[in-house]
This record gives structure tokens, C-alpha cells and sequence, in this order.
């Protein structure tokens, strides 16, 4: 749980580039797909929760970047989500800040750990 | 795959409308726990397990903080409107009005500029509609003949030269200049004191001299003034001027030691200290007569009256000649009266 906290606290930050970059590889997904699909491919280390996905969701339609279609599936209502064109701009950014970013991360934690070993 | 049943997927549906989640996020939180419940009945666990494992990670508390990021996460977007407007009823129309506000300013904008640039564009604008007219376009050629108003003019003089005619002069015969040769000297003028017994005339002719001879007119002054000639025989005509003036017996001179001696500054006058000139006219008759005498301006205090009397007291003046002939001529006389 404790771990659990923690990897919340990083995927906050990057939650939205990941949701993004996840829908410029599909062609459309809904809420509880996303959830399953950064489980499996993250072998369980995050775990999106309902709670923190849907509002990023909802933002990012507001600002454009998604549109949705609903969809009447077993007797209740699914959402999919797609990516507009600035939706797919807007991916290619963030992914490549993103990896700038961790790239830069890196840099500073690997003399640290390089000392500790 | 495993379908949760209906009334299962009721069960969810309700327990999320009694937490208060927001409509917006409802049916999708449905959608994502239903597909973990059914997940999980592929794994063979009993649905009120799963149930209860659901109610855990769907706490109220977990709900209540996702409706409250979803709300934050999309209040950034909210304008002041929304959340003066949080909470009242916005179809009244004045929410309308708010949110439609800018547009509405953006549009009046647009349109005040537009129609005022049109306002002030316009005579460019019709100028450059309007082809301007060419030099060579002549719309109407007025020939502007110059009228000729010397006729009307030239009949006022015309009637003026006959109305002044010359009239007086004519009577008489001018004195010729001719050379000596052909001077006849039976023509000459007669003297002054021959005509005092006779009519001056076209020709002498012998005859009583107490008799008023009546000169028969010539023909072309009986053409000319016959109503004068029949009418009023004896009046002598009156010239103002003459060739020869009349003149007092002895000249100027004399005239002057006259009007010394005889004048007499009227006594009102002196007191007023009144100087001026008094104008006497009077005719000198052919004869030398002074006759009609009268101030014909004066400047009062007795001093016409008593220039009027001097002049009467006037012996025979030498008369005026024209053409030889004595004739009766007015005279103005002016009297100086001056204080010494």
C-alpha cells in the first residue's frame, strides 16, 4: 500500500501522457481498458485508480485533446475515448517532455547510487 | 467472459446514485466496476465478495474525493459566470445574457466600427462607384450669345436733345466773319442809338417811329414758336446770359460808392452781429430799367429788405445786348454785409 502511495504520487504527474500516449497507439479505449492495459504492461507497478483516471480523462476531452462516443454495451453505457489532431500533437510533446525529463531524473539519481554501491 | 446480470449491475448503479457522485462521472464508474466485478467472476470468485471487495476500493470516501478532483481538475476552465451562477437558476436568462455577454460586445464592436468606417468612407466610397465625369463629357452645350442692349439705351438721349432744344438764340442773325471785299456796309450792325427808336429786324425798314412796329416773323421762326408770337407779343423774353451784360451806369466802381452810400446796416442785424451775403435779383430791362426786384437769398434781420430798397433806388443800368440788340436781362447782384 505504502508503495502503492508513492508511484500514485509520480504517475499523478504523468498520468496525463500516459493516457495519451496510450490512445495514439489504439484507436480508442475506455476508462477501465486504460486501467487494464497500464496494468499488464507494467506488470502490476502502477495501478491507475477510477478515481485519478477519470477526472484526467474528462480534462483532457475539455481541452480538446479527446473526443468521446458512447457506446451501449451489456446494458450499461461505455465511453471511448479517441485522439483529436491536436490530441496527437499534443502526445508526441508530452511523451518526448516526458522522457526528457526522466532521462534528466536519471542523470541526477545515478551518482548517488553509483556511491552507494 | 462472464456477464454480470442486470440486477447486479442495478445494485452498483444505485449504491453510486446514493453517494452523491457526480451524473457526469456515474455511468462510466459503473461501466469500470462492472467490468472489474466480471473480471473478477472469470477468476471464479462469488459475486458478494466481489461485491464487497468493490464497496472497499469504491469507498464513499474514494467517491466523494473523485468528484471533488473531477470538479477541481475541470474548475480551472469555469469562468466567473459559473461561479457567480453556482447554485442559481440558470435558465432565468440572465445566466444567458452573461455567458453571451463578450460575444455580444464583440459583435456591437464590429458592427459600430464597420458602420462608422462606411459613414466616413462614403464619399470615397461613391466617388470611386461613381465614374468621375471626363472633361470631354459634356452633358449640355449652352451658347451664351452676348445681347445687345445698345438699343434700348440710345432713345433716352435722343428724346433728352429734344426736349433741350436751343431755343432763344435762334431769332437773331449772328454776326458773320467775313472778309473785308464782301463786307457789305448797308449790312452793318446798327447802332445802339438808332435801334432806341426802332424793332430790331431783318431788314431796316423806314417807317413812324411812335408806332409799335410789329415785326412780321420770319417764316422759320413762325414754324418754330408761333404760339410765343401770337399769344404774348409785348413780353419781352428774359436772358440770363447775354453776349454784352448789363451794367451800371459808370461801372463797378460807381456801383459800389453807391451801395456805401446808400446802405444802410439794419440796426437788429448789427445787434445779432449777423454778416453774410444777400442775393438780389432783379431784370434790367431793355431800356435799363431796374425792375422785379427780390432777395433771392438772404440772411434776415432786415438785411434783404434793405438791399431789396437800395437796388430799387437804382438809377437806369446800361441793358444787357445780344447780338446788338438790347434786351431784358436778369441779374443777380450779391450784397456783402459786413461788420466792421
Amino acid at each position: 500500500m505504502e508503495n502503492n502511495a508513492t508511484s500514485n504520487e509520480y504517475v499523478r504527474g504523468t498520468l496525463k501522457t500516459i493516457v495519451l500516449n496510450l490512445l495514439a497507439e489504439h484507436d480508442r479505449m475506455y476508462g477501465y481498458e486504460i486501467t487494464q492495459e497500464v496494468k499488464d504492461r507494467t506488470g502490476g507497478a502502477i495501478a491507475l485508480t477510477f478515481g485519478a483516471l477519470y477526472p484526467v480523462l474528462h480534462k483532457l476531452e475539455q481541452e480538446g485533446l479527446l473526443v468521446t462516443e458512447s457506446v451501449e454495451v451489456d446494458g450499461r453505457l461505455r465511453k471511448y475515448y479517441s485522439l483529436t489532431t491536436p490530441g496527437n500533437e499534443a502526445a508526441r510533446n508530452k511523451t518526448n517532455d516526458l522522457e526528457r525529463f526522466i532521462d534528466a531524473v536519471r542523470l541526477l539519481l545515478a551518482p548517488k547510487s553509483l556511491a552507494t554501491e | 467472459m462472464k456477464r454480470l446480470q442486470e440486477n447486479r449491475i442495478d445494485l452498483i448503479n444505485k449504491y453510486l446514485q446514493a453517494s452523491k457522485l457526480n451524473p457526469e462521472l456515474l455511468p462510466e464508474i459503473l461501466d469500470h466496476l462492472a467490468c472489474e466485478a466480471e473480471e473478477r467472476l472469470w477468476d471464479g470468485k462469488p459475486f458478494e465478495q466481489i461485491y464487497d471487495n468493490l464497496m472497499e476500493t469504491a469507498d464513499t470516501q474514494a467517491l466523494l474525493n473523485l468528484s471533488v478532483d473531477h470538479k477541481n481538475l475541470l474548475a480551472m476552465k469555469k469562468s466567473l459566470n459559473d461561479v457567480v451562477f453556482e447554485g442559481r437558476n440558470k435558465l432565468y436568462g440572465a445566466y444567458d445574457l452573461r455567458k453571451s455577454y463578450g460575444q455580444t460586445i464583440q459583435r456591437s464592436v464590429l458592427m459600430g466600427v464597420t458602420l462608422f468606417l462606411l459613414l466616413v468612407m462614403f464619399p470615397n466610397l461613391y466617388a470611386r462607384l461613381v465614374p468621375e465625369s471626363k472633361p470631354e463629357d459634356i452633358a449640355y452645350i449652352i451658347e451664351a450669345n452676348p445681347i445687345d442692349i445698345v438699343p434700348e439705351i440710345a432713345p433716352k438721349p435722343l428724346i433728352e436733345e429734344e426736349v433741350a432744344p436751343a431755343p432763344k438764340t435762334e431769332r437773331f442773325l449772328p454776326p458773320v466773319v467775313l472778309p473785308d471785299e464782301d463786307v457789305i456796309v448797308e449790312n452793318l450792325p446798327p447802332a445802339v442809338e438808332d435801334l432806341e427808336h426802332a424793332e430790331p429786324a431783318v431788314e431796316t425798314v423806314e417807317g413812324s417811329e411812335d408806332v409799335i412796329n410789329i415785326i412780321p416773323p420770319a417764316p422759320e421762326v413762325v414754324s418754330s414758336k408761333p404760339a410765343t408770337a401770337g399769344i404774348e407779343p409785348k413780353k419781352e423774353e428774359i436772358f440770363g446770359v447775354v453776349e454784352q451784360a448789363p451794367q451800371y451806369k459808370g461801372g463797378l466802381a460807381e456801383m459800389g460808392a453807391f451801395l456805401q452810400k446808400n446802405l444802410r446796416y439794419p440796426s437788429g442785424a448789427a445787434r445779432a452781429g449777423i454778416e453774410g451775403r444777400v442775393f438780389v435779383e432783379f431784370t434790367v430791362a431793355s431800356d435799363g430799367k431796374i425792375e422785379n426786384v427780390t432777395a433771392i437769398k438772404g440772411i434776415g434781420f432786415g438785411c434783404d429788405e434793405e438791399a431789396v430798397r437800395v437796388v430799387k433806388m437804382m438809377k437806369n443800368w446800361v441793358p444787357g445786348k445780344q447780338a446788338g440788340v438790347p434786351v431784358k436781362v436778369r441779374f443777380t447782384l450779391p450784397i456783402i454785409f459786413q461788420l466792421d
